[in-house]
C-alpha cells in the first residue's frame, strides 16, 4: 500500500530525519567530549534511550501503558549475565539469548494481559515487575540475590562501547520508522486510538498488541544485555520501580508517540541528572516535578513545543465520547 | 495457639490495610483511577506524626489528629492541582486519560519520596507508642500494647468513615457521583466538590493509617511502597470501587499473609498478594464482591 502523502507520514519523515541528525551527533561527540567518565555517562543514557523507545512502541503508538520496561532490562541482563556465569558463554551467545528470553516472557506477558486497560493493565505490569524482581533478589543460590552477578566485559576501551551503543540505537531507529510507515504501523496506532473501532475495521487486535508487547520486550532485554556487558555488574536494582519511573519520565518529557521524543529525553534526562547528582542529587525530585508539569501544561513533550516553534502542530488526539460510566 | 495467634494478627494487620484500601477504593469509585502515590500519603502521614510529636514534644493523641490533618490537605490540594482534568474538558481528555493519571500519580509518588528523603534525610524514626504498656495479656494471648490500641482506634475511624458515606448528605452524594457522575451530575449534584471530598478523605485515611503504624514500621521516605501495594491487591481482590468488599479483602489479605509466611514461604511473603492481584485480574476483574462491568 502507498501511505507516502499521508500527512502523519510526512510528520513520521521529519521525526525520523531528526532522529538520524541527534544520532549524528552523538556518534562525533567523542570529538569534544574526551572524558572517560562523561563518555560513560552517554552510553548509559543510550541503555536508557533504548528502553525508552522500547516503551514508547508500546505506550505511545500502541496504547498499551505498561510499569515493565526497567524488568525487561532486567531480564536481558541477567540473561546474558548467567550464561556467563555458568557456561562462560561468550557475549554474542548472551546478547542473542537476552532479546530471545526478554522476548519470550514479554509474549507470554503480552498474551495474559491482552483483554487489561488503562489501571489494570498498570497494576498487573507493577505486580509482574515487583515478583520479577523479588524473585531474582531471593534466589540468591541462583542468581547471588542482591549481591549482583560480574559479567565479562566485551572490550577494554570506553569508545567501541559508545559506538556499539550508537549502532544499535540507528539499527532500532530505522527498523522502527520501516515498521512505523508500514501498514503494521497503521494498525497499532488504530488500536491506540479505537480498539473496538480498529477491530471492526478488521484489524488483528489480539496479533498485533501481542507483536507490540514482545518487541518492545525484546528492545529492552537487547538494552539490559548490552549494559550489563558495559558495566560487567547487574543487579535486581536494574529493576527497581524508580528505574521504570526513570523511563517513563524519559518519554513524557520528551513527547510521547513521537520516534525524536524518547531519544531526546533520555539523554537530556540523563546528562542533566549527572550534573543535578553534582549539585547534591536532586534529580529525581527534579524530574519527577518536571514529568508532572509536562503531563499537566505541555502533553507533547519537548519535541511537541519545538514542532509548535516551527508552526507544525503536534498531533491532536481524537475526540471521542464521554465513556459510558 | 500459633493458629489463633496468628489469626489475631492476620487481622490486625488487615485493618491497617483496610483504612489505606478504603480511601483508594473511593478514589477509583469516583474518578475510574488508581492512585499510585497512595503510600506516599502513607509517608507523609507517618512523618508527620513522628515528627510533631518527636520535635514538639506533644502527645502522640495530639500528633494523630495533627497526621489526620495534615493528610486531608496533602489529598485536597493533589486533587485540586493534578486530578482536575480528569472530568474538566472531558472530551478532549478523553484519550491518554489513564495514561495521564498513571504517569501523574506515579511521578507524584516518585517527587514526594526523593523530596522527603531531602529535607528530613533517609534515616528511620521510631514512631512513639500510644500507649505505654507494652503488653497486653488477654486469655492466652499476648499483644503489643501500642498494636491494639492502634487497631482500636483503626476500627473507631474505619466504622466512622463507613457511616459518614453510607447516611450523610456528602457520603450519598459521593455514593451517586461513583455510580454514574454524567447522571449524578444531571441530577445538580457538584461532581467536582465530591471528588475533592473523596480524594482528601482518601489522604486523610492513608496518613492515619501511617501514623498508627509508624511505631512497628519506622518512617523512611519510601515506606509507604508495600503498603501501597497491598492496597492495590486489596482494591483488586475486593472489587474496585467497593467499600466493604476492600475491608473483607483487606482482613482476608492479613490472615492470609500471616500464615502463608509460616506455612507457604517467609522470603516469598510479599509476592503472594501480587499473584493473587494478577490472577484476580485476570479471572476476576470484578474482585470478590464487585459487580461486573457492563459495555454498552
Amino acid at each position: 500500500m502507498k501511505t507516502g502523502g499521508h500527512p502523519s507520514n510526512r510528520r513520521l519523515r521529519i521525526e525520523f530525519l531528526v532522529s538520524l541528525a541527534i544520532l549524528l551527533a552523538v556518534a562525533v561527540l567523542p570529538a569534544i567530549v574526551k572524558n572517560a567518565y562523561w563518555q560513560g555517562v552517554i552510553v548509559v543514557s543510550m541503555y536508557f534511550a533504548m528502553l525508552a523507545i522500547a516503551w514508547n512502541i508500546l505506550a505511545g503508538y500502541t496504547g498499551q501503558f505498561s510499569l515493565a520496561p526497567a524488568t525487561f532490562g532486567m531480564i536481558g541482563a541477567y540473561s546474558t549475565g548467567l550464561l556467563a556465569y555458568y557456561y562462560n558463554t561468550g557475549f554474542a551467545i548472551g546478547i542473542s539469548a537476552a532479546i530471545i528470553v526478554s522476548g519470550l516472557i514479554g509474549l507470554v506477558l503480552g498474551r495474559i494481559v491482552l483483554r487489561l486497560r488503562g489501571p489494570y493493565l498498570a497494576l498487573t505490569t507493577l505486580s509482574f515487575a515487583e515478583i520479577m524482581r523479588l524473585v531474582i533478589s531471593n534466589s540468591i543460590d541462583f542468581t547471588r540475590g542482591d549481591l549482583g552477578l560480574n559479567v565479562p566485559g566485551i572490550f577494554q576501551d570506553r569508545l567501541p562501547y559508545y559506538y556499539m551503543m550508537v549502532l544499535v540505537l540507528l539499527i532500532v531507529q530505522v527498523g522502527l520508522f520501516y515498521l512505523l510507515r508500514s501498514r503494521a504501523g497503521l494498525y497499532l496506532r488504530a488500536i491506540r486510538d479505537d480498539e473496538i473501532a480498529a477491530a471492526s475495521r478488521g484489524v488483528r487486535i489480539v496479533y498485533w498488541k501481542t507483536f507490540a508487547f514482545t518487541l518492545s520486550a525484546a528492545i529492552c532485554g537487547l538494552a539490559g544485555a548490552l549494559y550489563g556487558h558495559f558495566a560487567q555488574f547487574v543487579s535486581p536494582e536494574l529493576g527497581l520501580l524508580q528505574q521504570t519511573g526513570v523511563v517513563i519520565s524519559m518519554v513524557v518529557i520528551g513527547g510521547l508517540g513521537t520516534m525524536v521524543g524518547p531519544l531526546i529525553g533520555a539523554l537530556l534526562v540523563y546528562v542533566a541528572s549527572e550534573f543535578l547528582r553534582d549539585v547534591g542529587n536532586y534529580q529525581l525530585v527534579v524530574f519527577a516535578l518536571l514529568v508532572i508539569i509536562f503531563a499537566r501544561f505541555f502533553r507533547a513533550g519537548l519535541w511537541g513545543i519545538l514542532l509548535a516553534l516551527f508552526g507544525i502542530r503536534a498531533p491532536r488526539p481524537v475526540a471521542v465520547a464521554p465513556a459510558a460510566e | 495457639m500459633l493458629t489463633l495467634d496468628l489469626l489475631i494478627n492476620g487481622l490486625i494487620i488487615g485493618v491497617f490495610y483496610a483504612l489505606m484500601a478504603i480511601g483508594l477504593s473511593l478514589i477509583f469509585g469516583i474518578l475510574k483511577v488508581v492512585n499510585f502515590a497512595h503510600g506516599e500519603f502513607y509517608m507523609v502521614g507517618a512523618y508527620a506524626y513522628t515528627l510533631s510529636a518527636l520535635a514538639l514534644g506533644i502527645s502522640p493523641w495530639v500528633s494523630l489528629p495533627f497526621a489526620l490533618l495534615v493528610g486531608l490537605l496533602l489529598g485536597l490540594v493533589v486533587e485540586r492541582l493534578l486530578m482536575r482534568p480528569l472530568y474538566s474538558g472531558y472530551t478532549s481528555w478523553g484519550v491518554m486519560r489513564d495514561e495521564y493519571a498513571v504517569i501523574v500519580t506515579f511521578a507524584l509518588s516518585i517527587f514526594l519520596i526523593n523530596i522527603v528523603d531531602k529535607v528530613v534525610g533517609p534515616y528511620a524514626y521510631k514512631g512513639p507508642a500510644l500507649i505505654g504498656i507494652s503488653r497486653i495479656t488477654i486469655g492466652p494471648l499476648a499483644i503489643s500494647g501500642h498494636r491494639l490500641i492502634a487497631a482500636m482506634v483503626a476500627v473507631t475511624v474505619i466504622i466512622v468513615v463507613a457511616l459518614i458515606i453510607r447516611y450523610s448528605f456528602w457520603g450519598r452524594q459521593i455514593q451517586a457521583v461513583s455510580q454514574n457522575r454524567l447522571g449524578a451530575s444531571l441530577a445538580g449534584i457538584d461532581t467536582a466538590k465530591a471528588s475533592a471530598i473523596v480524594f482528601s478523605l482518601a489522604g486523610g485515611l492513608a496518613a492515619v493509617s501511617g501514623a498508627l503504624l509508624a511505631n512497628i514500621f519506622n518512617p523512611t521516605p519510601d515506606v509507604g511502597v508495600f503498603p501501597a501495594i497491598k492496597s492495590y491487591v486489596i482494591v483488586v481482590l475486593g472489587g474496585m470501587g467497593s467499600v466493604p468488599g476492600s475491608i473483607i479483602a483487606s482482613l482476608i489479605l492479613g490472615v492470609f499473609e500471616s500464615f502463608g509466611g509460616v506455612y507457604i514461604s517467609y522470603q516469598y511473603r510479599d509476592t503472594f498478594g501480587l499473584f493473587i492481584l494478577i490472577l484476580f485480574l485476570l479471572f476476576r476483574p470484578q474482585g470478590l464482591f464487585g459487580e461486573k462491568a457492563r459495555e454498552v
